[in-house]
């Protein structure tokens, strides 16, 4: 057996092997049978499934950019990864995972998985050759001194990254950058900005009660969030607010799995979400409803707020242009006002509109109005940032001795940029807009973009434009991917660096939902030849300074475990109440709570330390003071196209994974069946989804879930399909998000597309 | 969809060997008149089956434990199938090489009886609750209409002249009741249940369906009713035929499972 | 009455996710294709919106085992001390007997191994003082173990719609049918 698996992973690796070749190969020679140590054979019912104690058990967390982040319990026999669990020591997974969750366990011996560096000859050939880490860090060290050398700066290097790795060591990745010099980054989130500006507005932060307190909620609205599929977590908790007599409403353009199983459903239409709110709350106001004691003692502005609404705003109008007749518009706005404690989780799709911070705005403002704002079970939920206060060691990596860059300070802002100011500096990095990244990529001038490298994040599945995506590539000089799977970037990339799987790491995670506190620890080691990022840094810089001495700060050896622990301090174990980070051994830690309520003490972040319904703040940003009716953005296709969420996967990650497509095999475009019957379209007919900017050529499925004028598409990668939703959905900015994270939001619903028969 | 080679020539095979013998034994004993080439009939019938056993082997992932299929013959129709065609084969072969100018009575008798128990048996295996069309007595039926046809017409390699046309008009009676069983069986499925009228549509949707019918039963009936005897060619023509209809069994079974969430 | 195990497929409850099919898989890495447990979306005529409910459905454990009676080898026995259908793989000859013959389907084909295989309740958790790893993972408690000697939920059906009728297996499931949101759909479309 030893000498077969010597044999055929030499054989496979051997020469120029391309890497279809090489795993064809694979496949051909058994490719389980070719990996060290005969790893996941299929158990089966009786072999081997003992529980008392056959197992090394480690902790683990999910990384990914989901509410979740579950804390995950390893079991690992023999070096090898066996099954997983969700940790019982949490009260908000109890025990559980999700699906994705549970295809961990596949992930690290994916047989598609990235395994050695490799370099591409002629960016989507899918020529690779193999490289080793050596020669990989030389090809790539020698290019930044090229840049350097041409430049006499490093902005023409650029970095992608956002939330493919939350972990935080992950943070080196920025690190990285930075002990090389002054670079270029692409800035800002294309989550949530403009939801995240609108409630620094109304509330002075983000801030969501623990989800642990939707039992004590007596109305519950989930407006434009899809739990069900993106927090399966939380959905208990709902349940259990309606065990305990609340009503659920659901409202979203789509009957989402969650609109399934609430009391009841509004099919609001796309981007009408704002006039919808204010439509209630004009009820609210005509009834006499409006939680006056709160409103006086802790908030500014709600007269003016009143009066736009007395002269602006009808329930009529607001069921004319959302589509919910006014007669359920007045009945759930008299029950969500009369109910107390309510609460709206406001949902990320929502805001990604031209009209999204002010949408949002509206919301919060019906929350505030009745009262529901500081209270245990009530609250205008949209996300939190309370316990991510580590100490960025990995992030903060200083600048070679002479290193130049943009002259003068620029400030660095980020939904995740937790740093603080830096002091004066006589440089800084070149900042860039992530949500228009090929756009910046194509009008950067001195020095252009030659090199970009990118991390924790797949730019040609989730950035925008994806036709205007290739053009940008094709001006950079060099791409490196750092990458699980040869994903749609890393074909547009000339060199790929294998990263290690959450198992085969030390990291943190924390949660931007709940209030749990998680390690991860490395419970397998590395398979392959992945490293993690901090490895790939060290490694970068030995490189670095082998060819230019003092070219790269970066500490050339590490230990990762180590940089893992540089994170913690007092505040973190103060918070969870923990004697050391060694405490997160023994399972995951809830933050310590004053109150299950945010803003719990009605003291609030803005300017007035009030909710703020009217917002100086905001008028000086450019938008009304008021949460006012903004006009959405014209259609410019006769059908609005969604690319939401599936549940088999978050963004790019999880659904190529052969585990995971044996549950969804392909991707559809669904659609009404009056929208195709009017196209002649039956269901499973291959269609062409298209608009101004490309189209997709895919199989429709005929569903009751959307109304006739929208169509919707999963965003998903699939393992060897071209499918790409980014192909018809542009860069439109949302109205808000530039105060909070550097960079206006992504109208990513906005998007508008038609659909026929091929 | 599976074709279930192995189970197509295992199933025709036994059954063809069971009509044969069968039929020699009545027409030993039940008429008068020549007896024909006996020894090679028997011979052919025991290699006919034994083949038919050869091949139920490929069916099992694990054919070195055939053997314990014995462990289970108080409730798997299965282990009876198995037990039966073994010892059916034990009995045909006994019989071929003791036969002395005729068969053993006995033993004949105890293959023709056998031979009925195992299409028996086989009918039981073949329709489990999990194929609504065939939990019925329906596979039974077919079954013993393969045996019916394939015997009269392969014994007619066989029998003596003299018995060559009660052969062909038991062939022109089997092939009767042939047609219209299965014309008939699509139809009755197409008023079930889901799964039920699923197969039916699956069958009538099927040139393999047609082809049978026509070239594996109303032909051969019209040549039969317009030669009164079996020429050399039909008994192919049939075997061709019933392997025809038997994959189109094993193809077209639908599965309850296939259908759960849907109503039934 | 005699203990018997039993899954309660809370349809009211259940979001579809699949996580119990895939805590399935996590469990027992089953081979390319071949699930113990599947979600099974409910058909328009059962409810009204495409996949929107659903069952989620594995081994039965059925009172009188179809899989059990037709196999050949008794590779199948019923544990007395809980009535889980246990599969014993090493006395499988892989006739495929048990997978044609399951109405419910849940006896599956291992192409590599060339033997059936089902789900087995997990019964060496149940063993260990564990839940079977699907219900464990259910986040929405609507996959749960229940004794049907103790089990007396009123609302309860053996056979919903969407799940056939087979008396004499006596499957050991029971379930809770979906609802539907109050539908409020839009007025301009």
């Amino acid at each position: 057996m030893k000498t077969h698996t010597k044999e055929c992973v030499g054989q496979a690796l051997s020469n120029a092997f391309s890497r279809r070749r090489f795993l064809k190969a694979m496949a051909a020679s058994g490719a389980l049978a070719c990996l060290p140590g005969a790893l996941l054979r299929p158990l089966t019912a009786e072999a081997g499934i003992v529980y008392e104690g056959d197992y090394q058990t480690f902790r683990n967390a999910c990384p990914r950019n989901c509410y979740d982040t579950c804390s995950i319990k390893s079991y690992v026999k023999d070096g090898v990864l066996q099954f997983i669990e969700g940790a019982q020591e949490s009260t908000y997974t109890r025990g559980g995972l999700c699906v994705k969750g549970y295809a961990y366990t596949r992930r690290p011996y994916e047989p598609t998985r990235v395994k050695y560096p490799m370099e591409q000859q002629g960016r989507g050939s899918g020529n690779w050759k193999r490289l080793s880490w050596d020669e990989a860090m030389d090809k790539i060290a020698r290019k930044v001194l090229e840049m350097q050398e041409k430049d006499g700066n490093l902005l023409g290097l650029g970095m992608t990254k956002y939330s493919g790795n939350f972990g935080i060591t992950n943070y080196v990745v920025e690190g990285m950058m930075s002990s090389l010099g002054y670079t270029t980054r692409f800035t800002g989130t294309p989550c949530w900005p403009a939801g995240i500006d609108a409630q620094n507005y109304d509330l002075g932060n983000m801030w969501c009660n623990d989800p642990e307190d939707f039992p004590d909620a007596r109305y519950v609205i989930l407006w434009g969030v899809n739990p069900a599929w993106c927090s399966v977590h939380s959905m208990k908790y709902i349940y259990a607010a309606r065990d305990r007599g609340a009503k659920i409403v659901a409202i979203d353009p789509v009957m989402t799995q969650t609109a399934a199983k609430a009391d009841e459903y509004w099919q609001v239409k796309t981007s009408a979400d704002g006039a919808l709110a204010l439509g209630m709350a004009r009820h609210i106001l005509d009834q006499g409803l409006v939680d006056r004691d709160w409103v006086d003692n802790n908030s500014v502005g709600f007269e003016e707020f009143a009066s736009y609404l007395r002269n602006n705003v009808t329930v009529d109008w607001a069921a004319e242009l959302s589509g919910v007749p006014a007669e359920r518009i007045k009945a759930v706005a008299e029950e969500f006002a009369t109910a107390k404690p309510a609460t709206i989780w406001i949902g990320y799709g929502m805001q990604r509109h031209v009209n999204g911070g002010a949408t949002v705005r509206a919301v919060d403002a019906l929350v505030a109005m009745t009262g529901n704002v500081g209270k245990v079970g009530g609250g205008a939920r949209y996300g939190h940032l309370q316990t991510w206060g580590f100490n960025y060691h990995a992030m903060l990596q200083k600048q070679p001795e002479g290193a130049k860059g943009v002259p003068g300070k620029t400030e660095v802002k980020g939904d995740f940029h937790f740093t603080g100011d830096q002091g004066e500096v006589s440089y800084s990095d070149r900042i860039l807009n992530i949500n228009k990244t090929a756009q910046e990529i194509l009008d950067a001038q001195d020095p252009p973009v030659r090199m970009l490298w990118v991390s924790c994040k797949n730019p040609f599945s989730q950035d925008f434009d994806r036709n205007k995506m290739q053009k940008a590539f094709d001006k950079l000089e060099m791409v490196v991917t750092v990458d699980n799977f040869f994903n749609q970037t890393v074909e547009q990339s000339d060199i790929v660096l294998p990263v290690t799987t959450l198992f085969e790491e030390w990291t943190i995670n924390a949660s931007y939902w709940h209030y749990w506190l998680s390690i991860n620890e490395q419970a397998i080691k590395p398979m392959y030849e992945a490293k993690s990022n901090i490895e790939i840094a060290a490694a970068l810089s030995k490189k670095m300074n082998e060819l230019s001495p003092g070219s790269c700060t970066f500490p050339t050896e590490v230990d990762t475990k180590e940089w893992m622990v540089k994170e913690f301090n007092q505040n973190i174990y103060d918070q969870f109440g923990l004697e050391s980070w060694e405490d997160l051994r023994e399972g995951p830690r809830k933050m310590k709570l004053a109150s299950s309520a945010s803003w719990s003490t009605l003291e609030f972040g803005t300017p007035s330390k009030k909710y703020e319904f009217k917002s100086e703040l905001c008028a000086e940003h450019g938008h009304k003071a008021l949460p006012e009716w903004k006009e959405p953005r014209e259609p410019n296709a006769k059908l609005r196209l969604l690319t939401p969420h599936t549940k088999f996967a978050i963004h790019s990650q999880f659904n190529n994974i052969d585990w995971m497509q044996e549950f969804n095999p392909r991707p559809y475009v669904y659609l009404n069946p009056q929208t195709a019957s009017e196209r002649g379209i039956d269901d499973g007919d291959t269609v062409r989804v298209f608009n101004d900017l490309g189209e997709v050529t895919i199989q429709a499925k005929l569903t009751s879930i959307l109304p006739a004028d929208t169509i919707m598409m999963y965003e998903a990668w699939f393992h060897a399909n071209p499918y790409n939703c980014q192909n018809l959905v542009d860069d439109t900015a949302a109205d808000m998000g530039s105060y909070k994270t550097g960079q206006p939001g992504v109208a990513i619903h906005d998007q508008f597309a038609d659909v026929a028969r091929v | 969809m599976s074709m279930e080679l192995p189970l197509v020539v295992f199933t025709v095979s036994a059954q063809a060997a069971i009509g044969l013998v069968a039929i020699s034994t009545v027409r030993q004993f039940a008429g008068h008149g020549p007896l024909g080439k006996i020894r090679q009939e028997w011979l052919f019938a025991a290699a006919v089956l034994a083949i038919g056993l050869l091949a139920s082997l490929f069916h099992l992932g694990h054919p070195l434990g055939a053997p314990t299929v014995l462990n289970h013959l108080g409730t798997a129709w299965l282990s009876a199938e198995a037990v039966g065609a073994g010892v059916l084969l034990a009995v045909v072969a006994v019989a071929a090489f003791t036969i002395k100018g005729g068969v053993n009575k006995a033993l004949g008798i105890i293959a023709a009886v056998l031979g009925l128990l195992v299409v028996y048996f086989m009918g039981m295996t073949y329709s489990p609750p999990s194929f609504p069309a065939y939990n019925n007595v329906l596979p039974f039926a077919f079954f013993l209409l393969t045996a019916a046809i394939l015997g009269p017409a392969l014994a007619s390699y066989f029998a003596s002249q003299e018995k060559q046309a009660m052969l062909a008009r038991w062939l022109t009676g089997a092939l009767l009741v042939g047609l219209v069983v299965h014309l008939l069986a699509p139809c009755i499925w197409l008023s079930g249940g889901t799964v039920m009228r699923e197969t039916g549509m699956a069958f009538v949707a099927s040139p393999l369906y047609w082809a049978r019918i026509v070239l594996g039963l109303a032909l051969p009936l019209a040549v039969m009713v317009r030669m009164k005897s079996i020429p050399v060619w039909l008994p192919v023509l049939l075997v061709a035929g019933e392997l025809a209809g038997r994959l189109l069994f094993f193809m077209y079974s639908i599965h309850t499972a296939s259908n759960l969430g849907g109503i039934y | 009455m005699t203990k018997q195990y039993a899954f309660f497929v809370d349809a009211k409850r259940c979001i579809g996710c699949f996580t119990c099919a895939m805590a399935c898989k996590n469990q027992y890495h089953q081979e390319p294709g071949v699930h113990w447990r599947q979600v099974y979306p409910l058909n328009e005529e059962i409810y009204p919106h495409r996949e929107r409910a659903f069952y989620s459905l594995a081994c039965n454990h059925c009172e009188n085992p179809t899989c059990a009676n037709v196999c050949p080898v008794k590779a199948y026995y019923k544990r007395e001390e809980d009535g889980v259908v246990v599969h014993e793989q090493d006395k499988c000859i892989g006739c495929g007997n048990c997978i044609r013959s399951c109405p419910y389907g849940a006896p599956r084909y291992n192409p590599v191994l060339k033997k059936a295989e089902k789900c087995s309740f997990c019964y060496q958790r149940l063993d260990a003082g564990l839940k079977p790893a699907c219900v464990q993972s259910c986040p929405v408690e609507a996959l749960q173990i229940v004794d049907l000697a103790e089990f007396d939920n009123p609302n309860a059906v053996q056979y919903p719609a969407g799940f056939p009728r087979f008396t004499k297996l006596n499957p050991s499931v029971r379930f809770i049918l979906p609802e539907q949101p109050r539908m409020v759909t839009r007025s301009d479309v």
